[in-house]
């Protein structure tokens, strides 16, 4: 049997007319931090509602650990999630919102004295819900998602109304889960903050799956790595290259773009020619860039998924 | 836009708002609160809800006597009140017109909104006052409405064979207006209850223990004198006294008005307190 | 941002983690449910407060319902007395207790949809069927043994006020102990019934209209039909037919035997559960 694995197959959802998921198939695996990346309302949250058994696919499947979720007897033995930090009742207590959800899964007592001190809510663990900052809740949150030991982590949205402290506290315990060997599936809408946490991406828009790889990769493919150039005999510099199979673009400004050649090798070339060169970069470019490439075309891209 | 641009480098002070008068402040609260209670789904479809209740009952209510007028004893027919039984929905409909009234403010305590409001609108019994002013007009026309549209669809099952009224029928106006009366206040009991209680549930479930279960507990208890002075004085009491026909132990109809809005001048007066004591 | 990016790869090198924690021995999935919604019942202040309002409705309604007929006996007509029932006025309290156990029967799934505590419930426990029938049971139980206690308070309470003139009764007369375990059950059934539609609805306000509906408005709107259309129909309404259960003396020649009318009040909430149950594995939540 896969251990702290999800994996879904044709996963579909529609309501009426509109088709929130449109056939995703992927695959969760342990020991990184997997990104579920997608601007609002691509389909992130229904799909991880549909992992957690809680909407039902209009068709194809989603199985954690090779199971149906809504077969597991013990889930949260298996995976632990952060769905909406504000689900709670407000008239409940810390402690007796996780020591009810504790009893659920057979969680002795002791491990909800534990998970409220590693989210640090010891110091509030009898008060009542309700008048919780959003950062309290959301630690709360992540302490009923990590209850039961879980190998499988889901988080939905979990920087949103942080502060930085906060974030850096979500960013630094979702790599160490990971690091522990650990599944963990983070959503987010927010490029910025997949470039920091994520090891690998799973981009969505409009419900289907755009890209299913690595970061670095991603970057690399998705826009491309460049060196900009400038040179004292642009033109006759351009033409050379292009003669090495390079594609060159002539810039306003002056400079020359140049991709599919690194910049040692133009560096070479333009000292064996005789070129003065005032300017020789290398350009990475961000996520962002290769997100947005990913978008707009929407060209589905698939890096081939290792065996 | 160059308007802006100039505006910005003259350097002049922004842009003041109308001046404020008491008259004009209250025309503002009036108009948010018109924009927001036109909004409200579920506003709409309990009031249309009580409407076409209402209308519904008093029309199978009516027809029912109209096919079965004859085989009726003649005891039956002798006590037969056209205008009393065609407004027979009375018992029932302050029901969802207090629950209209509470959700024009649970609604807001629900989901959050109440806070918005107070801080667009700090005076919070100006806010309060401004919606009882709109729930009281709205209210008053859908009871009129409803009433009357009911009576009149009543009083038509009615024609031929069983005894009708119509509106010019001696009472008839009387009860109908006693009828509006009622539902009007019940709708502003409904949304001072409702700023006391700050929940739908807690206020509907308090609607339904003191307009229909009380009565049914203790109306029919032995008349002494502890209940000859408590028992009619009860809202649904009073309620009934305004529309129907002269009941023995009741108060009459002129009375009864006053006392309701007794009642609601009471809520009303905890509802201020407690606007002005908890935090919003 | 892209300073960041550029940090090495992390490969997935480490070996699988080797969770520790596992369900407590002997754990069954039927047990932890019962437990956690024991747990979720009593911490929150709603439920205790709407279980003690229904306690004490039931209990001071036998005080001041037998106060007022001992004091008014006089005025009572001949036929009044004729047909009083001591038993039942005892109980009458009951009436009232079942807007506070209806509503908390409601409230104990609506409040969970508003909320979204729902998903966390059967993320936790994806057997919903189970979760629904186990929540039932759970407040079922603890409605029916409190309200019982209730009844035979508010029981004997009613009868040490019927003194003189005024008929009393006791234990041991016929369906009297019926009538006063008929309370508890009475109430345990409507918070189900209230529980069902809550499942159903699944929001407060349409939940609460829908329960008292049937069970307080259906039956004044049925009176105000003429003659003997009313009183017909009355009998074979939801809360009309339960009723009788609790009472001694039947309101009407045409009322229900007292456990008939029980077991088409208890099949109106089977109907309704029935459907609550099927409903709840097929709607996303």
């Amino acid at each position: 049997m896969d251990t702290h694995v999800i994996e879904a197959r044709g996963l579909s959802k529609r309501y009426g007319a509109t088709t929130a998921v449109d056939r995703l198939d992927f695959r969760v695996e342990p020991g990184r931090v997997t990104g579920f990346l997608g601007p609002n309302g691509a389909g992130k949250s229904t799909t991880m509602r549909m992992i957690l058994g809680l909407d039902l696919p209009t068709s194809g499947s989603v199985l954690v650990n090779g199971r149906d979720y809504q077969g597991i007897v013990w889930p949260l033995h298996e995976i632990g999630a952060l769905l909406d930090a504000r689900a709670v009742h407000p008239g409940r207590t810390a402690y007796r919102h996780l020591h009810s959800l504790a009893a659920a899964n057979g969680i002795p007592r002791p491990r909800v004295d534990a998970v409220l001190e590693q989210v640090g809510l010891t110091s509030v663990a009898h008060r009542r819900v309700g008048g919780f900052s959003l950062g309290m809740s959301q630690r709360l949150g992540i302490a009923g998602a990590l209850l039961g030991d879980p190998g499988i982590l889901l988080f939905d949205e979990p920087v949103n109304g942080l502060d930085p402290d906060g974030i850096l506290w979500i960013r630094t315990l979702m790599r160490s889960l990971a690091a522990e060997g650990r599944t963990v599936l983070v959503s987010s809408h927010l490029m910025s903050e997949m470039a920091l946490t994520a090891d690998h991406l799973l981009v969505i828009g409009e419900g289907r799956l755009l890209a299913d790889t690595s970061l670095d990769e991603l970057i690399a493919r998705g826009a491309g790595d460049r060196v900009e150039v400038r040179a004292v005999e642009r033109a006759r510099l351009a033409a050379e290259l292009r003669e090495v199979g390079a594609e060159v673009t002539l810039e306003p400004d002056g400079t020359l773009q140049v991709t599919g050649v690194g910049s040692a090798a133009i560096g070479e070339l333009a000292a064996a020619r005789g070129h003065v060169l005032h300017q020789l970069r290398d350009v990475t470019s961000s996520l962002e860039e290769a997100y947005f490439r990913l978008t707009e075309g929407s060209v589905v891209y698939r890096a081939p998924v290792p065996a | 836009m160059p308007g802006t641009s100039k505006r910005i480098s003259n350097g002049s002070p922004p842009v003041p708002g109308p001046p404020v008068t008491a008259l004009r402040r209250g025309r503002a609260v009036l108009t948010s609160e018109w924009i927001k209670m036109g909004s409200l789904r579920s506003l709409r479809a309990t009031a249309l809800t009580g409407l076409v209740f209402s209308v519904l009952l008093a029309f199978l209510v009516c027809t029912g006597f109209h096919s079965r007028w004859h085989s009726l004893g003649p005891e039956t027919r002798a006590a037969f009140r056209p205008v009393d039984t065609s407004l027979g929905f009375l018992q029932l409909t302050p029901l969802l017109f207090g629950a209209l009234g509470a959700l024009v403010v649970t609604g807001e305590y629900g989901t959050g909104q109440i806070r918005g409001t107070f801080a667009a609108t700090p005076q919070r019994p100006l806010v309060l006052a401004a919606k009882a002013v709109l729930l009281g007009a709205v209210g008053l026309a859908l009871a009129l409405i409803t009433v009357g549209f009911a009576f009149l669809v009543g009083q038509g099952q009615l024609a031929g064979t069983a005894p009708h009224a119509s509106l010019g029928s001696s009472g008839a106006a009387g009860a109908l207006l006693g009828g509006a009366l009622y539902l009007t206040l019940t709708a502003l009991f409904g949304l001072f209850l409702g700023v006391v209680v700050r929940s739908t549930a807690v206020a509907v479930s308090t609607l339904f223990g003191l307009f229909l279960v009380l009565p049914v507990l203790v109306d029919n208890l032995p008349k002494g004198a502890a209940w000859r002075h408590t028992v009619p004085w009860l809202p649904s009491n009073l309620g009934y006294s305004l529309w129907h026909s002269p009941a023995p132990l009741l108060v009459r109809a002129t009375p009864a008005g006053f006392a309701l809005a007794g009642w609601v001048v009471l809520l009303a007066a905890g509802a201020l307190a407690s606007l002005r004591v908890r935090d919003a | 941002m892209s300073a960041h990016v550029t940090e090495p790869p992390r490969r997935p090198e480490h070996p699988q983690v080797r969770t520790r924690l596992r369900p407590r021995a002997g754990a069954t999935r039927l047990g932890a449910t019962a437990r956690s919604e024991w747990i979720k019942l009593w911490s929150v202040r709603s439920a205790p407060a709407a279980l003690a309002a229904a306690v004490l409705v039931v209990v001071v309604g036998g005080f001041v319902l037998g106060a007022g007929y001992r004091s008014g006996w006089a005025s009572l007509s001949p036929g009044d007395r004729r047909s009083f029932d001591p038993t039942f006025t005892s109980l009458r309290g009951v009436q009232l207790a079942q807007l506070f156990v209806g509503s908390l029967g409601v409230l104990a799934l609506t409040g969970e949809y508003a909320t979204g505590l729902i998903r966390t419930t059967l993320a936790a426990t994806p057997q919903r069927a189970q979760v629904l029938a186990v929540k039932a049971l759970v407040l079922g139980l603890v409605v029916w043994a409190l309200c019982t206690a209730a009844s035979f308070a508010a029981f004997a309470i009613g009868q040490s006020q019927f003194t003189g003139p005024v008929p009393h009764a006791s234990p041991g007369g016929p369906g009297v102990l019926r009538a006063v375990l008929g309370g508890g059950i009475f109430l345990t059934l409507v918070v189900l019934f209230g529980m069902a539609l809550g499942a159903l609805t699944r929001s407060t306000p349409l939940g609460l209209a829908s329960l008292f509906g049937v069970l307080l408005v259906l039956p004044v709107a049925v009176q105000l039909l003429p003659g003997s259309v009313g009183e017909r129909v009355d009998p074979y309404l939801p809360g009309e037919a339960g009723s009788q259960l609790w009472r001694v003396v039947p309101p009407s020649p045409h009322s229900l035997a007292p456990w008939t009318g029980a077991g088409l009040f208890a099949l109106y909430v089977a109907v309704a559960a029935g459907a609550a149950l099927v409903l709840v594995r097929r709607r996303d939540v």
